[in-house]
């Protein structure tokens, strides 16, 4: 086997099949997708190269896309923050207690592996004006607020809830990463760090935290990610209305390329949105120093 | 030397593999029924609309009536989501054989990119008994450079409707007049009713009642669009603080409801007024039957001396058949049974919308009662225009109208700085070109 992996064209026939998917089903279309960006393409006529005149549309005059880009922004950076500080605490707490820690993992994790659609056609219709939440407030007297078409403020009402609800739904992704990782440091070095006199505050600043950083970077990086590019629960909760002040990146693309027939405009979206994703990731790795304290 | 040989020939394999079954199409049979395609937004399985449930009858009449010849398999989705998934089959080479379309901007971009192909000769020539059947001029919006690019099924108008006791309680009689509807709105609010149930969640709702007032206070689209009038002329201001002042009398939660929930509201008793197409009665009927005796219909009121009062907003659902399609004798014999004497007579006699053959004999005390006063109502229009958001330049500029509507109805925006928007949307993307 030693010898197998040693020999590079072998390596090359066991990577051959990965690498032709990877390039057929990513490169390529990323390449068509820059190429497209500079064009005035409707999908069903001919490209027309007309240089950087898309990018100069979407950073000079195109209100739309400010406040996607805004509302992306503030997506991600909720996102990240909520979802991280929660899910490391969740882990924390689960990996501590003994009874019922399945029980809770599943519950935590169960919005993950269920259908972002059909969540957010569940959530828009407990934040209907008429049912759900409002019906239940209206019962007590209470007039609750248009939760999915209040368009008041920097960040309107429906971009919170919806950060909401994507929070309910992702934190137990964030929670299974951080419990693996914590799962795997050694017990010995708690029970040394307890012979030594540290409290359970302290052993969770000084070896929890250090060891579980490594996870930070994947699961920040997974959470920006997601969070930029993120699209199913925006279009079934409010369709980026109130006259686009729900509009995420996601939507805009959608709406330039599938509404408007603008695939070239619909381009130049997503090659900011692909050019972002890379910048945060890299401001990722390089912002957090992973050390390595165990061989 | 034998390990590494096996794993190149499972590599290729697999590589091979996945691109030839990519790659390969489904197998057809010589005896297999020729299959196409129709697009529909609406879900045949789940609706209760009594026009979709119609449509629902004449694909099943289609497959029983050509079986092992030709078979039809709806693409169904709802609504809001019908012309994004069109747009994403239809650029991914993977057009319907048929589909349905409003008229406007959407259909100009099918027209003008070649997909949807061209009837005249398949009407005409082949099939002039079929031509000869359709009511005069009802191909005229769908006609471009002299050809004939779509076959309607049916056309409905966009009228208020009213509960006919609620009226009666409130002590108030039918509005003529664009003051008459607000004193009307205020005796009604006052006997503590809701007085018109509208929804701006579904932004062409609250559209069209902006296009009524809009084309009341003498806003010219044709003038628009050749730039010898603006969107910030006075005549379109007017029909903003009109908006606004009319918009005090929806339903509280207008803003956040659906275009089923407004409509919902009006024939549960709710709201005493709905401005909607004659599409609605098909919905109001069919989901409460009982109000079909306590509903009533007129016209959208004028504006003495602003513009001719009797106009009225009307649309066509139409059939497209794209150019690409391998069978064009199975789609032909589909959308002449959306337009047969069967399916019309159906059309109006159940789902409430105007047929679009002529000699179709409507028995009026099957049809729904509103039909009939909509019809009534018809015998007075002095002429017809589209839905403003299918009226203007693209679908964008529909979109960009619709939205700029809805904030001032949200108060975001007063209606200069609305149709400022619009005003500089057109100098952008529309009067340059």
């Amino acid at each position: 086997m030693d010898r197998i992996l040693r020999d590079k064209k072998a390596i090359f026939i066991f990577v051959a099949p990965a690498l032709t998917l990877f390039i057929v089903v990513l490169v390529i279309p990323i390449f068509q997708m820059i190429f497209y960006s500079f064009c005035n393409y409707a999908a069903l006529t001919p490209p027309e190269f007309i240089g950087w005149a898309n990018y100069k549309k979407l950073f000079t005059n195109d209100q739309t896309f400010r406040i996607a880009l805004k509302n992306s922004i503030f997506f991600m950076i909720f996102s990240a923050v909520t979802q991280q500080v929660i899910g490391l605490f969740l882990a924390v707490l689960l990996t501590n207690i003994k009874r019922g820690r399945n029980l809770f993992k599943n519950i935590i994790y169960l919005p993950c592996v269920l259908s972002s659609a059909a969540l957010g056609l569940l959530w828009a219709f407990l934040f209907n004006p008429k049912i759900g939440i409002n019906a239940l407030l209206a019962k007590f007297g209470v007039r609750g607020p248009l939760w999915l078409m209040d368009s008041k403020g920097f960040i309107p009402l429906p971009m919170w809830v919806i950060a909401f609800v994507a929070l309910w739904q992702y934190v137990g992704q964030n929670m299974m990463l951080y419990m693996a990782q914590i799962t795997g440091i050694s017990k010995e070095l708690y029970e040394a760090s307890y012979v030594d006199g540290a409290n359970k505050r302290q052993s969770f600043r000084y070896i929890t935290m250090p060891l579980v950083r490594p996870m930070v970077i994947t699961s920040l990086s997974l959470n920006c990610i997601g969070s930029l590019k993120f699209f199913d629960l925006v279009y079934n909760m409010t369709q980026g209305g109130p006259n686009h002040r729900t509009e995420v990146l996601a939507t805009e693309l959608y709406a330039e390329g599938f509404n408007y027939f603008k695939y070239g405009y619909a381009s130049a979206i997503s090659v900011v949105l692909l050019i972002m994703c890379l910048a945060v990731t890299l401001i990722i790795r390089k912002a957090i120093k992973v050390e390595t304290y165990e061989s | 030397m034998k390990k590494k040989s096996l794993a190149a020939v499972l590599s290729a394999a697999m590589v091979m593999g996945t691109i030839v079954s990519a790659a390969t199409p489904m197998t057809v049979m010589a005896d297999d029924p020729e299959e196409i395609t129709w697009m529909f937004w609406d879900d045949l399985e789940a609706t209760q609309d009594l026009i979709s449930l119609g449509y629902a009858d004449v694909i099943d009449r289609f497959n029983t009536t050509y079986e092992g010849q030709y078979h039809c398999t709806p693409i169904t989705t709802n609504l809001e989501e019908y012309d994004g998934k069109v747009n994403a089959l239809i650029a991914a080479g993977q057009t319907p054989d048929l589909w349905i379309c409003n008229p406007g901007p959407n259909m100009d971009v099918y027209v003008k990119a070649g997909v949807a192909a061209d009837l005249t000769d398949i009407l005409q020539k082949d099939n002039p008994d079929w031509y000869d059947s359709f009511t005069d001029g009802i191909f005229e919006r769908m006609t471009y450079d002299g050809k004939i690019m779509a076959v309607p099924t049916n056309f409905a108008a966009a009228c208020v409707y009213y509960n006919t006791e609620i009226f009666k309680d409130a002590g108030v009689e039918v509005p003529t007049t664009y003051d008459e509807l607000i004193d009307v709105c205020k005796k009604l609010k006052d006997a503590g009713y809701t007085p018109i149930s509208c929804s701006a969640g579904t932004a062409w709702c609250l559209s069209m009642i902006a296009g009524y007032l809009c084309d009341r206070s003498g806003v010219d689209l044709g003038a628009i669009a050749d730039h010898t009038a603006d969107w910030t002329d006075d005549n379109c201001i007017r029909a903003g603080e009109r908006l606004k002042e009319l918009s005090q009398y929806f339903q509280d939660t207008a803003a956040g409801d659906s275009n089923d929930q407004a409509t919902a509201n009006f024939y549960n008793g709710d709201a005493a007024m709905l401005v909607q197409g004659s599409w609605a009665i098909a919905q109001m009927n069919g989901s409460n039957p009982d109000f079909e005796s306590r509903c009533g219909v007129f016209q959208f009121p004028g504006i003495p001396e602003e513009n001719d009062p009797n106009r009225m907003i009307v649309k066509t659902d139409n059939l497209l058949m794209s150019a690409s399609t391998e069978h064009q004798d199975a789609v032909i014999a589909l959308m002449k049974m959306f337009t047969d004497e069967e399916a019309q007579k159906y059309t109006a006699e159940v789902g409430g919308k105007f047929p679009i053959i002529r000699d179709v004999e409507i028995d009026y005390n099957k049809a729904p009662a509103q039909l009939k006063y909509v019809q009534d109502i018809m015998q007075n229009v002095t002429g017809t225009l589209g839905f403003y958001n299918e009226s203007l330049d693209s679908v964008e500029a529909g979109d960009c109208f619709d939205n700029a509507m809805v904030d001032i109805f949200l108060g975001n925006q007063t209606p200069e700085e609305a149709f400022q928007t619009v005003e500089d949307f057109y100098n952008e993307n529309v009067w340059t070109e």
